[in-house]
């Protein structure tokens, strides 16, 4: 038994050595990113990495395109010192700075002169959850603004005006109710689009500057939920929540089933075949007299144990400028233009002025430590029992602030 | 080469793989070389040295990570910092899941946070005592507050599963086997049919039943519609109505009637001496006297191994919830809620803590179990003994 143990371990160290000659011939840095492209996106993105990787000799990226579970990989490769050395996030799992594994880029940035590392070309409510506390943790790659989508057929047959970008939030809900009849409803509601969008618009906010505070018993910010939650699973104008889970919620919209739906500016929803479909930035806010909105964010950021620093920046600033030119909208300032955005998505081209409209007034999340406990308690004890009427929202607010406010507190 | 980048990425983990061969393969040596030097004949030593790699898995991935959550549970740890870090108070985490009290209300008097107060204890973080539940005695409402709600409801519902989805699944389970040992034509090939859907992966079990009790397309209300209809009532919602995701659940797991335990009790039926049915029916016993006289009490200690693994699976339920997901408030089973601690809220140390805790109420309900065999598990072998000592 010796005999041959002894000659398979030999025969296995010859084979592990053998490569290391080919190791050492490969003189650029390999880098790797890890995202959560799907098949056709991750052959779309493999595309720039491959002009990327053409362009110069310092570095090679390869993609580990990681569809299914993303976060619980991403998580677990993280914790296990085998995360790849650059990686998407959304704005969601931003906040993972606070736990020391995305690199700070500031110093880098500091030293860039190129606009994709220029923090002024960015939106500023976008740039915010990149710029955390002291730090910079990564570059946005998109910023996807809330627009209202609009059934051109139904308005006409119901002899409705279109929605502008003056309308305000209450004529709004006068249409989604004359909207309404046995065949459609005038909106969809189910804790998408998310209530911030009221709230923003109404002068409110979660969390006061500071971070110190949970204003959720604002006047503003109660009256905003208030209306969300008088309009989500009302059958006046909105499809109950037995009717969204029987027909889908963006499939409503797509069956004709729905006059008005909010997605994100990139959505499918106005190329659908047979429906004649508008775009409109969303209704103005009570107090801002803006249409402000939300924006679905996701930034490329750089792990903290990287081997490479230096090499997974210049990777990073090299692949963002390249995303900005595939993906819409492009975060930055100097390409809010309908040329940019049309040259990215031709599709968009009938929609694309509305879009661009949309772009100043968009804004994400404001980003802290323990911001995804903030997000759950602000959802269970708050949102949540409102939208399904177990209470009302000034009733559930005092509560709510005492619960935001520890975590703000315990911070 | 194809692709040298794809290489050098896979290299190191080919490497390591290639270098925990080498480590296996010479622990094995060493092992083997080592018994013989102690004098251990040549066909031991080569068992517990082949066994070795398994021993050596054993203790880093199962007895390592069980001992790291003992430490763990006394600590604040997100699974995303290098170490875990020191707690002022050593037991917060063990405090956080455990403390209760009863507040009282006036009546019609709100449920507030701010009066049920907070945890006393020094920790990462603020923790706030939550109704659990309430009861009214005169003009006062005593709340129940426990500091975390959700473990408590997650812990109710797990019992409450365990309660009902246990006897259901023994008596199916029992029904069936009972069924596939009768002398039917073709009897092989019933339990084979029968046997099938246990082969078949947790995770697509679950998301199977999830689409049969979709509330508007799924198979379930499908059936149900002319009921619906006669009674002029709205489809169920099973999963998404929090006062069905009990049943919906329990539902499910009759699924698990046509599986192992079925073949377990066969066999054990296949162990009854016949001679006792004879017996019994040269006394004048009907069917039903000879069940419940002959087969149920040769059959307990099967009875009792399926309860005590059927005591331990319900209350570990895990994979069906992971592709089923039910809002929190509705409900979660109590492995659901650790994960989700652990993994998705950050609390590593806490999830820790409460794993023992619960792996300690697994342990107690498994040996009241235990206990009751005395009263209703009959071992034919032990009262032959008894009755030879008397």
């Amino acid at each position: 038994m010796a005999k041959y143990l002894r000659i398979a371990i030999v025969l296995a160290m010859a084979v592990a050595l053998l490569p290391l000659a080919t190791s050492r011939a490969q003189e650029p840095v390999t880098l790797r990113i890890t995202t959560w492209a799907g098949v056709d996106e991750a052959a779309e993105f493999q595309a720039i990495i491959d002009e990327v990787n053409a362009s110069q000799d310092a570095f090679q990226i390869v993609h580990e395109p990681k569809p299914s579970d993303y976060y619980t990989v991403l998580q677990t490769a993280l914790a296990g010192g085998e995360a790849a050395d650059l990686m998407w996030l959304d704005q969601d799992h931003m906040p993972w700075a606070f736990d020391g594994v995305l690199l700070d880029i500031s110093d880098h940035l500091a030293n860039d002169d190129r606009d994709t590392g220029n923090p002024d070309d960015y939106f500023p409510g976008v740039w915010q959850t990149v710029a955390m506390g002291e730090g910079v943790y990564g570059l946005p790659w998109i910023a996807q603004p809330v627009v209202l989508y609009y059934n051109k057929d139904i308005f006409d047959a119901m002899g409705h005006e279109y929605p502008n970008a003056d309308w305000t939030w209450d004529g709004f809900k006068e249409a989604a109710i004359a909207l309404t009849n046995e065949e459609h409803y005038g909106f969809s509601l189910n804790g998408w689009p998310p209530p911030y969008i009221w709230i923003w618009g109404n002068g409110g906010d979660v969390v006061s500057e500071d971070l110190a505070e949970a204003p959720v018993d604002d006047p503003a910010v109660i009256e905003a939920v208030q209306f969300y939650a008088d309009m989500i699973y009302n059958e006046e104008c909105c499809p109950s929540q037995e009717t969204i889970a029987e027909e889908g919620f963006g499939e409503m919209f797509k069956a004709g089933r729905l006059a008005m739906f909010m997605g994100g500016a990139a959505d499918d929803l106005d190329r659908v075949e047979g429906l004649n479909v508008g775009v409109s930035p969303v209704p103005k806010g009570n107090a801002t007299g803006e249409n402000t909105t939300f924006a679905w964010i996701a930034a490329t950021a750089i792990n903290a144990k990287t081997e490479h620093p230096d090499e997974a920046y210049e990777a990073l600033v090299m692949l963002t400028e390249g995303i900005h030119s595939w993906k819409i909208v492009s975060p930055r300032v100097s390409q809010a233009t309908v040329e940019h955005l049309v040259a990215s998505e031709p599709r968009k081209e009938a929609n694309a002025e509305d879009i661009i409209a949309a772009v100043p007034y968009m804004r994400g999340f404001t980003l802290f430590p323990g911001y995804l406990e903030f997000n759950d308690v602000i959802w269970g004890d708050y949102f949540n029992p409102a939208f399904n009427g177990e209470d009302t929202a000034e009733a559930l607010a005092p509560d709510a602030r005492i619960l935001l406010e520890d975590v703000l507190a315990s911070q | 080469m194809g692709d040298p980048g794809a290489f050098n990425s896979y290299y190191p983990t080919f490497l390591r793989y290639i270098g925990t061969a080498i480590v296996l393969g010479l622990l094995i040596y060493l092992t083997y070389q080592g018994l013989r030097k102690l004098g251990v004949k040549r066909e031991a030593a080569t068992g517990f040295a082949l066994i070795t790699p398994w021993l050596i898995g054993r203790i880093l991935l199962t007895a390592f990570p069980i001992l790291l959550s003992f430490y763990l549970g006394f600590t604040e740890y997100n699974i995303l910092w290098d170490e875990p870090r020191s707690l002022k108070d050593p037991l917060f985490n063990y405090k956080r899941a455990l403390s209760f009290k009863i507040v009282e209300f006036d009546k019609d008097e709100r449920v507030s946070i701010a009066k049920l107060g907070q945890l006393e204890a020094e920790g990462p973080d603020i923790v706030r005592y939550r109704e659990l539940d309430s009861v009214v005695i005169g003009d006062t409402r005593y709340v129940i507050a426990a500091t975390d709600v959700y473990l408590w409801r997650a812990i109710w519902l797990t019992l409450r599963y365990a309660v009902l989805s246990i006897p259901l699944g023994m008596a199916g389970a029992l029904a069936v086997a009972l069924l596939l040992n009768q002398n039917v034509k073709g009897v092989g090939y019933w339990r084979t049919l029968y046997y099938l859907p246990a082969v078949l992966p947790a995770a697509a079990v679950a998301l199977l039943w999830f689409w049969l009790f979709a509330p508007n397309r799924g198979l379930i209300n499908w059936a149900l519609g002319p009921i619906y209809d006669l009674t002029n009532s709205e489809p169920l919602g099973w999963f998404t109505d929090k006062n069905l995701v009990l049943p919906s659940f329990v539902i499910m797991s009759m699924w698990g009637i046509f599986g192992a335990n079925t073949v377990i009790l066969l066999a054990g039926l296949k162990n009854i001496p016949p001679d006792l049915y004879e017996a019994a029916s040269i006394d004048g016993a009907g069917n039903w006297v000879k069940f419940r006289h002959v087969t149920i009490p040769m059959l307990s200690p099967t009875l009792f191994y399926v309860l005590i693994m059927g005591v331990i699976g319900a209350l570990q339920l895990f994979t069906e919830q992971a592709f089923i997901p039910t809002e929190r408030e509705d409900g979660w089973f109590v492995n659901w809620f650790l994960y989700n601690e652990a993994f998705n809220f950050g609390r590593m140390g806490y999830a820790s803590a409460v794993g023992w805790l619960y792996a300690v109420f697994i342990i107690a309900i498994t040996l009241l179990v235990f206990r009751s065999s005395a009263a209703w598990v009959f071992y034919e072998g032990a009262r032959e003994k008894e009755a030879g000592g008397a």
